[in-house]
Formats: structure tokens, sequence, C-alpha cells
């Protein structure tokens, strides 16, 4: 299943599950940004030393380490 | 008092609107162990509390949910007579979703809200319009079109929210928060996306400067070159800039000192006056001018929007020492001082990883430590160079010496991230920063970060420094009077405690001398100095480094002492500051004695093995 850490830089995609196995607070956070399921994410770039994700979600722009992009599931738009 | 409370999401010019509306006079109080800062000031017959940006009323750290405790304590407060809620016009989706939660709140508690719909200066230049009349009326609350930089309707917004804080109901909602159910706050992060698609600026518009900027900025090779270019300025110009400060706050004590122990004449009142009173002054008040350099770059970095980029790029490779990628700045500026670096660690989202950076922060070899490295090494290491004095071996050590602290506080940090060191729940958040716009930094808020954390500092630590330096002049004072510490009881206590130091190589006169630096690093040099009868040793380092060659100081033994001060926790000032930071007398103890007991046991193996 594909998910936002493996998204390319320029490419939106689109939400489609948050992991369950998320805290509680930083699921309803994420979802609170702006994703959860059907919302579109565009992913801008990788950090330096492939630490982070960078990520456009609405009006704003994110930088989501591995581990919590490893749990955002999307699929391409 | 009645009280006016301003809330808003983070980077949005709220700081910025607050001084705007109170002038130069802020008060700020801090709550110990988090980052949570409320800042108040006089706006006309109101008290203006600033709160500290949030993104949601649904919290994800500790540090917020005390923020968010502290808001709806505000707002179960009959005192509390209009809340504004500050609008960023050109993020209206993140901006409306913390506001569309606090309306909801406010509403509940039967509280009045005004919206600021801020830097409105920068909707009009991306040729937007926003219809402030329809908002409102969809918000069901005023909202005020402003900019808070170019001063655009803060007049009109100063007059109608003191007419709206006047009208206000003042009649508050009986019921405690904790018999409320709490609110879902689903509706109105669906009704926030609605309003912001309907009134707010394209985010492909928004967004594009950034993104144009950044492809630059987090790129690896030109990333990575403004990256090493911004930190090399920073740790520059905390030596360079503050140096003549410090020199003139030394010398500005010395001349007071001197005009006053004139008046006394010699004995022992000038002695007390001079050395402990004007003494234990300067130890500390010499590094408020580091301080305030340091907390002036580091706002300005965060102001601009850098400082978040900074601490994406260093995320990684601090994440495999269980640091985060923020820790980066608190450790350089550690390198200058680690009272400003604690501070700075405030910046950290993980309140776990705020903790261990903290808590390793003082391994790094501050400036206090660089006349004992200077001594040391001239006496130990010869002064041979390489490449044609391209290299030079003294200089190798003392670099040894830096690396050896930033090794140590590694090590540390990733040994304390696998304890169950402040292990609960909300310890260990995940890092998601948000990367605001480049913007030129405001000179307002930071004139008054500056001077906030000077005060800080001379509040929180000054009393303790003080306090410890009049009883180490009393010990190395009396019973003799003289001044002299060698029957001084001070020196008594260096004879006594000999054997402590016998396992390192080291008779009483170190003993003494490490003793004394207990109160700040530095004064081991003094203290030798005054050991071995060489007067003003802190500027005549090679001529009391030859009176210890002579004395036969051992190379393992010089060594040990060395790794002994890159290792131990000795500043007060330091110990006074993590004690506050971290709210916990425990902890800062068993730091303490954790560091000395690692530096004890490096010395003794250096004393027995080199």
């Amino acid at each position: 299943m594909m998910t936002l850490w493996d998204a390319s830089g320029g490419q939106t995609v689109t939400v489609t599950g948050l992991d369950p196995a998320i805290d509680l607070s930083v699921s309803s956070r994420l979802r609170e940004m702006g994703l959860d399921s059907g919302d579109s994410v565009l992913c801008l770039r990788r950090g330096p030393f492939q630490g982070t994700l960078v990520v456009a979600i609405a009006d704003c722009v994110y930088s989501l380490e591995q581990h919590i992009a490893k749990r955002i599931q999307v699929k391409p738009l | 008092m009645k009280r006016i409370i301003l809330v808003g999401k983070p980077n949005s010019g709220k700081s910025l609107l607050f001084n705007q509306l109170t002038g130069l006079r802020q008060k700020v109080a801090n709550f110990p162990g988090v980052t949570v800062e409320l800042k108040s000031g006089k706006f006309e017959q109101y008290q203006l509390i600033d709160f500290p940006g949030a993104y949601s009323m649904s919290t994800l750290t500790r540090d917020e949910e005390i923020a968010v405790e502290k808001i709806n304590q505000a707002l179960l407060d009959e005192d509390t007579a209009l809340i504004i809620c500050n609008l960023d016009a050109t993020r209206m989706q993140s901006s409306l979703m913390f506001g569309m939660q606090m309306l909801a709140m406010a509403q509940r508690f039967g509280k009045p809200v005004v919206f600021a719909l801020n830097m409105i200066d920068e909707v009009a230049r991306f040729g937007h319009q926003i219809n402030v009349a329809e908002l409102s009326k969809d918000l069901g609350a005023p909202v005020y079109a402003i900019s808070a930089k170019t001063l655009e309707g803060i007049a009109e917004f100063k007059t109608a929210v003191l007419r709206d804080a006047e009208q206000a109901a003042v009649e508050v909602n009986a019921a405690d928060t904790a018999e409320l159910p709490a609110l879902d706050f689903s509706e109105q992060v669906k009704q926030s996306r609605l309003l912001a698609a309907k009134y707010g600026i394209q985010s492909t518009l928004v967004l594009k400067n950034q993104n144009a900027i950044d492809s630059f900025m987090l790129s690896n090779l030109s990333g990575g070159i403004v990256f090493l270019a911004v930190m090399f300025l920073l740790f520059q110009s905390i030596f360079t800039f503050a140096t003549p400060l410090m020199d003139g706050v030394e010398s500005l004590i010395g001349s007071i000192a001197s005009f006053v122990t004139d008046l006394t004449g010699p004995g022992m009142l000038a002695d007390f006056l001079n050395d402990a009173i004007f003494g234990g002054l300067g130890s500390f008040l010499v590094f408020v001018p580091q301080i305030m350099v340091l907390t002036l770059i580091i706002g300005m970095l965060e102001d601009s929007g850098y400082l978040a980029r900074a601490a994406l790029i260093c995320h990684k490779p601090l994440s495999y020492f269980g640091l985060s990628g923020r820790s980066f700045i608190p450790y350089l500026s550690a390198h200058a001082c680690a009272i400003p670096a604690i501070m700075a660690a405030r910046t950290i989202e993980s309140p776990r990883k705020r903790l261990i950076t903290m808590l390793t922060i003082p391994l790094m070899s501050c400036s206090a430590r660089l006349p004992v490295y200077a001594l040391l090494v001239a006496v130990l290491i010869p002064d041979t160079k390489y490449l044609g004095g391209l290299v030079n071996l003294q200089g190798v050590a003392f670099f040894g010496l830096y690396l050896f602290g930033i090794v140590t506080a590694l090590v540390v940090s990733l040994v304390l991230s696998r304890s169950s060191l402040n292990d609960d729940a909300k310890s260990d958040m995940p890092f998601i920063l948000e990367l605001p716009t480049y913007r030129l930094p405001h000179w307002k808020p930071l004139i008054h970060r500056v001077t906030n954390s000077a005060k800080q500092f001379v509040y929180r630590a000054g009393p303790v420094i003080f306090m410890v330096s009049l009883g180490i002049w009393v010990l190395g004072y009396f019973p003799t009077g003289t001044g002299g510490l060698q029957d001084s009881y001070l020196g008594m206590i260096g004879h006594w405690i000999e054997p402590l130091f016998a396992p390192l190589g080291l008779d009483w006169r170190y003993g003494v001398a490490i003793l004394m630096s207990f109160l700040a690093r530095e004064v081991f040099v003094g203290a030798l100095g005054t050991l071995f009868g060489i007067d003003g040793a802190d500027e005549n380092i090679a001529g009391l480094a030859a009176n210890i060659q002579a004395d036969g100081l051992t190379f393992g033994a010089g060594m040990g002492i060395l790794l002994f001060y890159v290792v131990a926790l000795q500043c007060v000032a330091t110990v006074a500051t993590l004690k506050a930071e971290t709210g916990s007398t425990k902890l800062v103890t068993g730091l303490v004695i954790g560091y000395g007991a690692l530096a004890y046991l490096l010395a003794m193996l250096c004393a027995q093995l080199l």
C-alpha cells in the first residue's frame, strides 16, 4: 500500500486513511491539518538526508518525519 | 482590572499585534518545565494577555495542554471582557480552524470574540480582496481587517475593540470546565475549510514564493551551504558582537567597585565589597550581553522563518541520538554559554527531547572553559607546528576537547533517550513542523524578546550565583581575614579533601581551585594563580603555565583535569537555570552528581593510565 513517504517530489496524492496505530491525539491533529481521508496533499520535496518529507497541505507547508509519513496511506491523484 | 485575551495560531503576526496594542511595557510569566509563556501589557484601561500560539484546541503536547488549560481558565474568569482572535489573512484555512474552535469555546462561556484579520496588506499585494462584512456575518462575530506591520486599520481596530469590550456582557457561566463534556471540533474544522474556500487566497499563489526559496534553502547542496554559513555567522557573532559588551560590563562593574572601595578605604569592608559583592555581581552580569546577542540572532532566525528550515535539515542526523532537529541551535549556542542555550531549548516540540537536550547542553564546551583549556593545553601540549604552521598541536588539542564534549553529549543523549526519562504519553511527539512564510523580522517583538531574556536570566540565576559567591568569599577570606587562600577555611577544606584528589594525581591546591570553580569554571585559573603566587593569572597564563610545569604536574593528571572540565557540571548559573527550566531539583542534583562522577572517573583513568 502506498504511503505519503512513497510520494515523489511534485506529486499530488489523495489521503486514503491513517494507520490506526497512530496515537489518537496525533491522528486528530493530522486530520485537522488536512490529512483526512479524501484530502489531497502536494509532496514538495524530501528534506536533506532523507530525514523528512516537505508537503503542502491546504494553505500551509509542513515537514513530516518518516515515522509519521509512513503511517499515512495515500493513492496517486 | 478587566482583561482582554489575545489568541491565534503561531506565525500569524499575533506578537506584533500585541506589541502594537500594548506599547513597550510588558510583563512575561513563565511556567517551569514547559514553553508556555504569557505576556501581558496595558491596553488603555484593560490588561491585554497574549497567549502562546496554538494550532488547535485539541492538544498534542504538554505545552499545548497547559496553554489550552490557561485559555479555559481565562474564559471562566469574570474579569475577562473580550477575546481577540488573530487570523492570518493569507492562511485562512489554518487560522480559521483554530479561530472557529476558539469561538465555539468562548460562546460556551458567554464571552464575546472579535477577529483581527491580520496581514491584510499581504492579501492586497496578491491582488485579492476579502469581503470582511460578509465573513463577519458568516462567523457570527465582528471581523476587522488590519495589518500589525503597516498599521493599516489599527486605529479603527483599537476603537472597535474598546467599544466591544465596553459593551460585552460580563455574565459568567458558572459551570466548571471539568463538568462540561469535551467539545467535538470536527464541525468547526469543516466550516473553516468552507469559509477558507469562500474568502481565502488560492494556496498555490500564497505558497509560490515560499516554495521557490525553499527549493534553494532545502536542497542538499545549496541548503547545506546556507545552513553552514548561517551557523558559522551565529557562532562568530556570539563571540564577536558580545565580547565588547561583556568587556564593557566587566569594566563598568570594576569602575563602580573601585569607586566604592576608594570611599571605604582598605580593609575587610573593601575586600567584601570588591570580591564578594561586585565580584559576585560581575560573575553573572557578564553573561547578560552574550544572552542578549544570542536571543537577538535566534529571534531573527525564527521570525524570518529560517529556524524551522534549520531544524528540518538537522533532524535526521540528530534523531539517531534521540534528539530533535531543533536541538541543534541550543547545542550550537552552548559553545558560547549554556544558560541561553538551555533557554533556547524551549523551541523543541517534544518535551522528552527538550529535556534530553537541556540535560546534555552542559557537556558542550562553553566560553568559560576557554581559560582553563588555554592554561592546561599550554602546560601539557608542546607548541609544535606542522604543514608550514597551518596545523598547531595545541590547536588540535583544543579541537579535540570540543569534539570530546560533543561526542559525550551525543552518547549521553542516546543513553537518556533509551531510558524511561519523562516517559509519559505526550512526551515523545512526532516531528511535525510548519514551515512558515519567509518574512523580514519586525524589530518590536525582537526587542521585547531580547530584554525579557536578560531579565529572566538575572531574576532566575542571579540570586543563586550571588549567594554562592558570598559563601565562597567567606570561606576563602576567614579566619585569617587577609584574603590568603592557603590559611583560609577553603584552604583547610582543600587539605581535608586532598585524599579525594590524590587518585587523580593532584594535591590540595588543585582541589581548592576545582572546588572554587564550582561557582564558575574560569575561577580555576585565578585560584591557581593565587595559590602559585601569580597575580592577575587570568591575563598572565604563560607565567602560570611555566610555574605549573616547574611544579611537576604530570601529563596524565593534567589531561585528567582537562577531561574533568569538559564533563563536570560546575557552573552554578547553569545549575540554577536548569532547575528553573526543568522544575526538578532531583533531576538536576542527579545530573550534577552523574556528570561529576563521570568526570572524576575519566580524570582518574587519565592519571593512572597516561
